[in-house]
């Protein structure tokens, strides 16, 4: 079961958006304000046409026409033009309030213990980072403006109405029980239905990717007939799920339809009455259901969009969630240029020890080399000594400035050279070429496209697993660390590359403290102490050159990887 | 070779049904949503004017029956409508799969897998829409129509001032927009960078953590961040300019309309209840024309989405057969004649059924050209391929991956568990993966495995396939010395009397092998065992010896 990260309650959302918009109220409420006078202004369209129909009702001379007919021109470019300004500060106040959350989320995602993040599964903070902050930001764009002036039109059109006459008000109000229990009635289905919607795209996508990515494979396995099952199954899923929330969508419609009706109906029954009594004239009569009609619109916008906010709100509390994490990582105090770990323990999940009771030394300036089989806790005590992963028992003692590079290599989208920087900002361009240099990847760099400003990464020109190891290891030079620990960097290049990454990782790492989690058993033979372990424990200390002799595990390994090296050693 | 247009009228026709019946419900409704006006008009004229109740009962009745059926066609006809488009983009989406995985393989050689799944989603989705579009468009016209029908026969000259102004009203709207529009679609697109550049951050989050490089990180976002809300904020006040200047030239039509009606009717040209239903038609007419535009901008991506999946459908199979048959019994002799491809330079080459065989490169284009070609994802340059004595170029593809099976260094491990991944048991543990749990799941792209086990489960798989002919390329290069001749032994062990071809420089793999062949210049340049070779080949000393 996955542990995913938290989501901030609505009493806690709401205080964190509230902390957000604090420094920008005088912007909203400006634009607000604006947007409210603009839609005031754009409500005398109605009555102005009213007194047209009562001009033309008491049999006026058609020249009385233009006074209404420029005021009309009036209305329309007075409320465009407080309209665009409205909109303009209200986009200014929720981008604004937007990038700052959205900065603050990835800040705390950062720096989120990367235990955390791998107990949720890395997709969990990625589909925040992507399709939350997306929602959201859509939300904020065209979700809010909309929801605003469509509520202040409802609101507005009502107090028009009731100007008129109260009766009119009243009349129009019969719609809306319908109108509110229909639009609570859709999101109650709705929010669960679209949150369904998007699972089932999203492992659509995902098995998309799968297999389209992976179709050498399934065409070298005989695999197509399953895989095509796999997508029509996913795709399939999707589709029907997409239907269930247009029927919804559809049924909301019909529902609203049916309020539409009895509020007109309502309307212009009171005009019947009104006019019958002499209290208003045919041309406010007029006013009134043009009013009506006119209220459709924003009546379905709001409504519509109901879902919208719901989903953006479920959003924002993820957002939040993440961005409230306390940040536990509490920097671990330097301690010289070597390491000391002591009564080293560690479990992933309770009850399922990875690591008993682990002592490592290692002296300032020396080479250790971590050996065993799969799974005998080498990347994990690797991953606690670079301060990556906090240990559950034991203590560790290290330096400051460490850097580890493991066999996952990421490449960040954007220039090479921005690649490189990211690992120490203020580098010049001749530190670059410096670190290339050092981890022979300079001359395939400086023939790249367009040299260090070559594009890398998604998107960009493709690397091979050689050389994205090669920019890794570039990275831990440039960041010149005190001590270095490195998991298995040579492993992805197959076995022609990795003499020529076993020669980077001796140039990166030279005078500095390492630790190296080694398959390669050359490594283990350079370095200065070897340390075998199994089962999460260490089982053997010591130089190559002693153990090799003590005829323990490590002897054994060396033979067999000795056992086809026999003229080279000699 | 088909066009962008087979494939439109492809779909059409799949849902042909469905989007006739779409097509008339929506017209219902388009006709009814045009009625609405016209009948509150009617009834302020005949009852309210005249405060009678009678009359109003039976507008009211009308305007009953009206929107019953208006609501009612809306409903199914928007349903037929959206399961017709998503019907389509479905249908769409398995024969783009069932293209890409199709044996002869050819759609997914220039195209990353990123624009392929883009190309089954995005592109499928909007062919699917033009279904919708269609439907929308004639249900559109159909409101254009009536709307048009009624202000005509109402007045000439009104009904031409409505139907001339709105489009042109909404011409002149797009018109100021345009600069607008494509000034904004250049800063969304710096708006969605940031969102990149924020999901590209936390996938090397690893990286970052093992850099201790997470505050450059952070800078750098937030600069890209600002960069986008300026560029967002550019976008927005042209998109506000626009929606400033669209209300304003509506009021003004509004006004000329009122203009025209009240005199129209003050000279009693029409009465009291056309000028409202004329006033009601002018902004009911809105709705039509916008759907129109939708239309026009949908069928314009919608052809253009047909013509990238018509591209893939059609795109040439990179290897084909002519129909020969493998013997029933597939013994496993492989006989390769003056073969050039890749890093390969005339190369002859024989093993016998049942050989296992290793293969040390010291060019790995070399290996990749090799195993390119004896898994079929092309045909070589020059030269033939023969198994047991048939061409290959003339045997099916598929056929021929019923008997050979090429392990490819980077072959990917399928969302599952490991037993989902690598089969039997006896498989897991021939491969050094008893270790490992057959109910743990591998996750995405096998990605909660380590590399070494992800190699060793690809490796189980291989084995598990039990083909006549297995070749096996680096599949221990991330497995330990111990693990890795653990390996060496059950591959010779369970592949007893099976062509296995092994192409790697491991030494552990290559002694267990009845004889290695160097290839060197791109041709084989020594056959011998492991150890004779490095007794006496100084070469294949430095290719496979550290």
């Amino acid at each position: 079961m996955k542990d995913l990260l938290p989501t901030a309650t609505p009493a806690r959302a709401r205080a964190a958006v509230r902390e957000i918009i604090r420094p920008h109220r005088a912007v909203a409420a400006a634009g607000f304000g604006l947007l409210i006078v603009a839609t005031s202004v754009g409500l005398l369209v109605q009555p102005l046409l009213g007194y047209v129909v009562d001009l033309v009702a008491g049999r006026q001379p058609a020249t009385l026409l233009t006074t209404p007919v420029a005021l009309l021109v009036l209305v329309g470019v007075v409320q465009g033009l407080l309209t665009s300004w409205g909109l303009v500060l209200v986009a200014r106040f929720g981008e604004t309030a937007l990038a700052e959350l959205r900065e603050r989320f990835v800040e705390r995602a950062l720096s989120l213990p990367l235990e955390r993040v791998e107990r949720a599964g890395s997709g969990d903070l990625t589909s925040r980072v992507t399709g939350d902050v997306a929602r959201v930001a859509e939300a904020v764009r065209s979700a809010l403006p909309a929801l605003a002036r469509s509520l202040l039109s409802i609101v507005l059109t009502l107090v028009a109405m009731a100007v008129l006459d109260w009766r009119f008000m009243v009349a129009a109000l019969l719609a809306i029980p319908v109108q509110l229990h229909t639009g609570r009635w859709y999101v109650r289905n709705a929010v669960p239905l679209y949150a369904a919607q998007r699972v089932a795209t999203g492992e659509q996508q995902q098995q998309l990717l799968d297999t389209l990515a992976g179709a050498t494979t399934v065409r070298s396995l005989r695999a197509e007939a399953d895989h095509l099952a796999r997508v029509d199954g996913r795709s399939r899923a999707a589709v029907e799920l997409t239907m269930r929330g247009v029927h919804l969508m559809l049924r909301f419609y019909s529902r609203l339809h049916i309020g539409e009706y009895i509020g007109l109906a309502a309307v212009l029954a009171a005009g019947v009455l009104l006019v019958g009594e002499g209290a208003v004239t045919v041309g406010t009569a007029t006013a009134a259901a043009l009013y009506f009609l006119n209220l459709f619109g924003p009546i379905n916008t709001a409504l519509a969009l109901l879902d919208d906010a719901q989903a953006a709100t479920a959003s924002l509390a993820r957002l939040i969630g993440v961005a409230d994490v306390a940040a536990t990582e509490t920097p671990r105090p330097a301690h010289g240029d070597g390491v000391s770990v002591r009564g080293l323990g560690h479990a992933y999940e309770p009850g399922r020890p990875v690591l008993h009771g682990v002592d490592l030394e290692i002296e300032p300036g020396k080479r250790v080399a971590l050996v065993g089989p799969s799974g005998a806790g080498k990347t994990t005590l690797a991953k606690i000594v670079a301060g990556v992963h906090e240990p559950t028992t034991g203590t560790v003692r290290a330096p400051a400035g460490i850097a580890m590079v493991t066999q996952e290599v990421h490449v960040f989208a954007g220039p090479l050279a921005d690649d490189l920087r990211l690992a120490s900002p203020q580098a010049t361009d001749a530190d670059l070429r410096a670190a290339l240099a050092t981890v022979e990847a300079l001359e395939w760099a400086e023939a790249l496209p367009d040299g260090l400003a070559t594009v890398v990464g998604q998107g960009g020109h493709r690397l091979t697993g050689a050389q994205r190891q090669q920019l890794a290891l570039a990275r831990l030079v440039l960041t010149d660390p005190a001590l270095a620990v490195l998991d298995e960097a040579t492993a992805e290049a197959g076995s022609t590359g990795a003499r020529t990454l076993e020669r980077a990782v001796e140039q990166a790492i030279d005078g500095r403290t390492a630790l190296i989690v080694a398959h390669r058993l050359t490594q283990a033979a350079s370095a200065d102490r070897v340390v075998v372990m199994d089962g999460g424990r260490v089982v053997e200390d010591g130089s190559h050159d002693d153990l090799r002799q003590a005829g323990g595990r490590y002897a054994g390994h060396w033979a067999a990887w000795t056992r086809h090296h026999a003229h080279d050693d000699q | 070779m088909q066009s962008g247009r087979d494939v439109l009228s492809r779909a059409i026709r799949g849902q042909r049904s469905r989007l006739i019946a779409g097509s008339l419900l929506g017209a219902g409704h388009q006709a009814g949503e045009a009625l609405v006006p016209v009948l509150v008009g009617l009834a302020i004229d005949q009852a309210v004017a005249g405060a009678s109740w009678s009359r109003l009962l039976v507008w009211l009745a009308v305007l009953a029956v009206v929107y019953f059926g208006l609501s009612f066609s809306y409903r199914f006809g928007a349903r037929a409508g959206e399961r017709a488009a998503t019907e389509a983009a479905h249908d769409l989406r398995s024969a783009i799969v069932a293209r890409v995985l199709h044996p002869g393989g050819g759609a997914d050689r220039d195209r990353l897998p990123g624009e392929l799944t883009g190309i089954a989603t995005e592109d499928a989705r909007r062919v699917g829409m033009v279904l919708l579009a269609v439907l929308t468009g004639i249900a559109g016209f159909t409101g254009l129509a009536v709307a048009s029908v009624v202000l005509l026969t109402t007045s000439v000259q009104l009904g031409l001032i409505v139907l001339v102004g709105t489009p042109a009203l909404l011409w002149l709207g797009h018109l100021l927009s345009k600069p607008l529009e494509r000034r904004s679609a250049v800063e969304q697109e710096s708006a969605a960078h940031a969102s990149g550049v924020a999901a590209d951050l936390v996938s090397g989050l690893r990286v970052l953590k093992g850099l201790g490089a997470e505050q450059a990180a952070v800078e750098r976002y937030r600069h890209t961040s600002r960069t986008s809300l300026a560029a967002t904020l550019r976008a927005a006040r042209a998109e506000a300019l626009q929606n400033g200047v669209v209300i304003a030239l509506t009021g003004a039509f509004i006004a000329l309309l009122a203009l025209a009606g009240g005199t129209l009717a003050a000279n009693g040209t029409i009465t009291l209840g056309q000028l409202v239903s004329a006033v009601g038609l002018a902004l009911f007419l809105q709705g039509p024309l916008y759907m129109l535009a939708w239309v026009n901008t949908e069928l314009a991506q919608g052809r253009a989405s047909a013509a990238r999946v018509a591209a893939l459908l059609s795109a040439p199979p990179a290897v084909t057969g002519t129909g020969t048959e493998l013997p029933a019994q597939v013994k496993g002799a492989l006989r390769l004649r003056g073969v050039t491809h890749g890093g390969l330079r005339e190369l002859d080459l024989d093993i016998v059924a049942g050989e296992l065989v290793g293969v040390a490169a010291t060019d790995p284009a070399a290996a990749t050209a090799l195993l390119h070609c004896l898994g079929r994802h092309g045909d070589p340059e020059s030269g033939t391929i023969e198994l047991d004595g048939v061409p290959l170029r003339e045997v099916d593809p598929a056929l021929l991956r019923q008997a050979v099976l090429v392990a490819e260094h980077d072959a990917v491990l399928f969302e599952g568990t490991v037993a989902d991944n690598g089969g039997t048991p006896e498989a897991l543990d021939a491969a050094g993966a008893a270790d490992l749990s057959p109910e743990t799941p591998v996750g995405e792209r096998g990605g909660s495995l380590s590399g070494g086990q992800r190699q060793r489960v690809a490796l189980a798989r291989a084995l598990d396939a039990r083909r006549p002919v297995l070749v096996l390329h680096d599949p221990t290069s991330a497995v330990d010395a111990v693990t890795e001749a653990r390996i060496a032994e059950s591959v010779r062990r369970l592949r007893h009397g099976q062509t296995t071809v092994v192409v790697t420089t491991s030494p552990a793999l290559l002694s267990a092998a009845d004889r290695v062949l160097l290839l060197d210049g791109g041709r084989v340049a020594d056959d011998a065992s492991h150890a004779d070779l490095l007794q006496r080949n100084a070469d294949y000393r430095k290719a496979v010896l550290a």
